[in-house]
């Protein structure tokens, strides 16, 4: 046994690698982004020969690793939840196809949410799907449950879905670990076109063996455990029980803990479906109520069918939205005990009343901005500059907080700036109004989603103009590699795909590449596609506005350093942290004028072209 | 046994997570087992940012509120809003003023609760001593002053300097011995 000290996800990369998994790929999203780099970091260390890539998007990552998985591999795919929507396709198929070499996605949820668009739940994903689920409740049994997903799969040829929340990804804990391998199963494609192609008749019978496999599924999650169990014995009863599943159920058994109770029992379902019916049934026997605590959504509260014994969502005993802080699990643990005419856990209550109070304080509101020099900064504002009564739509990155510029209109899913920009400029059109609109997208989402929508774009005659934020990385996620730049995770050369070969490629006639620090010059040229496009000989206009991440690419971003300060010319005009609202550029309530804070200041020199009054100024 | 829990707040970019990463390495030297979690992803840039550090045998990561036995802030208003994770009889350490900390309207609340604060310029001395992205380390020497908790000071300061790149190695020490010395004149 090894120890580390590690993000969940790091205890996942090391599940993956202890169960001897051959394959990993991946497309980065908030929580999930680090499972992939931490399992290249452990394979390297351990000299193993674990083929890991980024992949282009999670359907391609899917399909890569499933590929593996039916040739005999080992294999998992791993994803933030909405990734599992761009997968899905793939996924519902590949449940009922089956596999040979184990194979484990891995879906990262992010209630609250934190860092997403929706709140969306794994687990139901995979019932729609028929794949079986895996929910963690710690780092550590999340590192523990990739190498029963496994073998689960292995053992009954079809995928299983791990899904970690993001308080399992983003937890810190001490891990320990054994022997780290990569399985030597060699790839072994055996034709078989009514299983690997099948046509509908096949595909029924498919159906057919799944519903069998998840009968037998389900027997062994009646007693897989620790994962699935409950602490009552024949002829208890009990007012009140707890049914819980993934982080809920450490927040429930620590709560336990803490106040010392060990009257109410618990039944934990960390692998909830296919459902385990008896163990269920024993426990809900027992109680005259069930509390259900999971997360985000109903999953294991539809599955339980006592509609008269069981509380949660459905019956507003728990919230509908929003993660399941352990404050909130003390107060809905309290309520029901109380219902049930049973003491609660805690009387005392500082925190409802410390939040009255924090509220009244009007603290600052903090909200994420663009980092100072970022090069999208520079971007919004040419455009709005440029073009100011557009539509903008936008899409999924760090460029999304264009917003605070008043550059970003829509986000809707990864590729949406583009197809939704069509999908306005033929709205409007059908009208007889040839309304201005300024696309944004960033390289990373343009290589993930773009190219369809930009395709059907050119091909159904939209007019707007395109402009594609290359910052060089994908940073929004922790800087992993970009497609432009050919370097792959593991630090072995790829072959560089260069944006400009795309766009011509999708039909796109007008194309510009500008440096967006050059301020003046890319508020001209996003002007002249403008007009092109709207011309009677017009199309889709794209620009490459290319500048290197100031973070992640900090020496190619910031080759020269510029000292700025602002002169007594100031007039407190409020553009400079207001609208281009660069966060080192800051007001002094005293002085009524702006100044620069030197600790954030990253020297891009781009304020030196945007103040109306001239009042910024390099330090001479 | 009961868990020690830190809350640790800022701002994105103030380094948060490494003041996590100083407190964590030295439960772990000490051999305790540690659960944290952090924020990531879109909430880093520039916005609030809260690390959780549950010392001991935990089975879920975040603290809660009401149960955090010191919170640790890199900035008043950070420490404002996290007040409610720190339990009766908590304590509360901020980078700031003394004569500005802790805010009228609060007192009352702290006084009821039994709750200690203690304000120290830790970024105004990290900059004077020449190292501004110091400050998170200065915090972790102020509050190893007041002899709380199971991470002593010597052990905090072990692990301070066995993490600090060699450049700063020598400045962030003295950074630590005189937050440390700050932190005992008000015991
Ligand atoms: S990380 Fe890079 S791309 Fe993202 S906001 Fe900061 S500078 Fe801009
Ligand atoms: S520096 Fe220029 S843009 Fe900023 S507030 Fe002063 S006058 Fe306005
Ligand atoms: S203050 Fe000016 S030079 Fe400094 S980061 Fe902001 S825009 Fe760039």
């Amino acid at each position: 046994m090894k120890q580390a000290f590690l993000l969940g996800n790091g205890a996942m990369a090391l599940g993956l690698l202890e169960a001897g998994c051959q394959v990993l790929t991946s497309y980065p999203g908030t929580p999930s982004s680090e499972i992939l780099p931490e399992t290249v970091r452990f394979s390297k260390a351990a000299d193993l020969n674990t083929v890991i890539e980024w992949s282009v998007n999670e359907k391609v990552a899917f399909d890569n690793a499933f590929a593996a998985a039916i040739s005999g591999k080992r294999a998992a795919c791993c994803m933030k939840m909405v990734g599992l929507n761009v997968a899905a396709d793939s996924f519902m198929s590949a449940a009922y196809i089956g596999n040979i070499g184990g194979f484990v996605v891995i879906s990262c949820d992010d209630p609250g949410p934190h860092s997403s668009q929706t709140e969306q739940d794994s687990r139901f994903m995979a019932r729609i799907a028929k794949v079986p689920v895996l929910d963690p409740a710690s780092p550590q049994e999340a590192r523990a449950m990739i190498k029963a997903a496994f073998d689960i799969s292995e053992e009954f040829q079809v995928p299983v879905l791990v899904r970690p929340a993001i308080r399992i990804c983003h937890a810190r804990q001490n891990i320990s670990y054994e022997e780290l391998k990569s399985n030597l199963t060699p790839a072994v494609f055996t034709r078989e076109p009514t299983r690997w192609a099948s046509t509908p008749k096949f595909r029924f019978l498919q159906h057919k063996a799944l519903n069998e496999k998840h009968v037998k599924i389900a027997e062994k999650f009646n007693t897989l455990v620790p994962y699935n169990r409950h602490t009552i014995q024949p002829e208890q009863t009990f007012a009140l029980g707890i049914v819980v599943g993934g982080v809920p159920s450490a927040v429930v058994e620590d709560l336990f803990a803490e106040f010392n109770r060990d009257d109410i029992p618990m039944l934990k379902l960390g692998a909830p479906y296919p459902f385990p019916e008896n163990l269920a049934n024993q426990f809900m026997d027992a109680c005259d109520r069930v509390l259900v605590i999971e997360e985000t959504d109903t999953v294991i509260e539809y599955m339980l069918r006592d509609r008269h014994k069981t509380w949660g969502r459905l019956t507003g005993h728990v919230p509908m939205e929003g993660e399941l802080v352990p404050e909130k699990i003390l107060a809905l643990v309290n309520q029901a005990l109380s219902e049930s005419g049973l003491p609660p856990l805690s009387t005392t209550d500082t925190a409802t009343q410390a939040f009255a109070l924090t509220a009244s304080l009007d603290l600052p509101i903090r909200k994420p901005t663009l980092c100072p020099g970022c090069p999208h900064r520079a971007s919004f504002y040419a455009i709005r500059k440029a073009v100011p009564k557009a539509i903008y739509p936008s899409d999924i990155g760090c460029y999304t907080l264009g917003s605070n510029l008043g550059g970003v209109d829509t986000v809707l899913d990864m590729g949406a700036g583009i197809t939704m920009a069509s999908g306005f400029w033929h709205a409007f059109q059908q009208d007889g109004k040839a309304k201005p609109i300024i696309a944004t997208m960033g390289d990373s989402t343009f290589f993930h989603s773009g190219t369809t929508g930009l395709i059907n774009a050119v091909y159904n005659d939209a007019r707007f103009v395109l402009v594609i934020l290359d910052n060089g990385i994908t940073a929004m996620t922790g800087m992993q590699p970009a497609i432009t730049q050919g370097a792959r995770v593991d630090g072995r050369k790829g072959n560089a795909i260069a944006l400009e070969t795309i766009v011509k490629g999708c039909g796109v006639d007008y194309l510009q590449v500008v440096d967006p620090y050059d301020v003046d010059h890319t508020i001209a040229e996003i002007k002249k596609a403008h007009e092109w496009a709207l011309s009677p000989e017009g199309g889709i206009a794209v620009i490459i506005s290319r500048h290197p991440c100031v973070i992640g690419l900090r020496d190619q971003a910031l080759p020269q350093i510029f000292e700025v300060e602002i002169t007594d010319e100031c007039d407190d005009c409020g553009l400079c942290h207001l609208r281009f609202e660069c966060p080192a550029m800051v007001r002094n309530p005293d002085k009524k004028k702006t100044e620069i804070n030197p600790v954030l200041c990253s020297g891009c020199g781009v304020c030196l072209n945007i103040c109306p009054k001239n009042a910024v100024q390099t330090v001479s | 046994m009961k868990t020690c829990n830190f809350v640790l707040s800022g701002l994105g970019g103030q380094g948060i997570l490494f003041m996590t990463k100083i407190l964590a390495q030295t439960a772990l030297n000490k051999g305790y087992n540690i659960l944290g979690a952090e924020t990531h992803g879109m909430a880093q840039r520039g916005g609030s940012v809260v690390s959780h550090l549950k010392i001991g045998d935990a089975g879920s990561s975040l603290i809660r509120a009401g149960a955090g036995d010191f919170l640790i802030s890199m900035d008043a208003a950070e420490a404002y809003r996290f007040l409610p994770w720190v339990r009766p009889g908590g304590m509360v350490f901020v980078n700031g003023s003394n004569d500005r900390f802790p805010d009228e309207r609060v007192t009352p609340f702290l006084a009821e609760h039994h709750i200690t604060c203690f304000a120290m310029e830790a970024g105004k001395t990290a900059l004077e001593l020449g190292a501004p992205r110091s400050t998170n380390l200065a915090m972790v020497a102020f509050f190893s002053a007041f002899g709380q908790g199971p991470l002593e000071a010597e052990a905090l300061r072990t692990t301070v300097e066995a993490a600090s790149p060699d450049s700063v190695k020598q400045i962030n020490l003295k950074i630590f011995d005189v937050c440390h010395d700050e932190g005992r004149k008000l015991c």
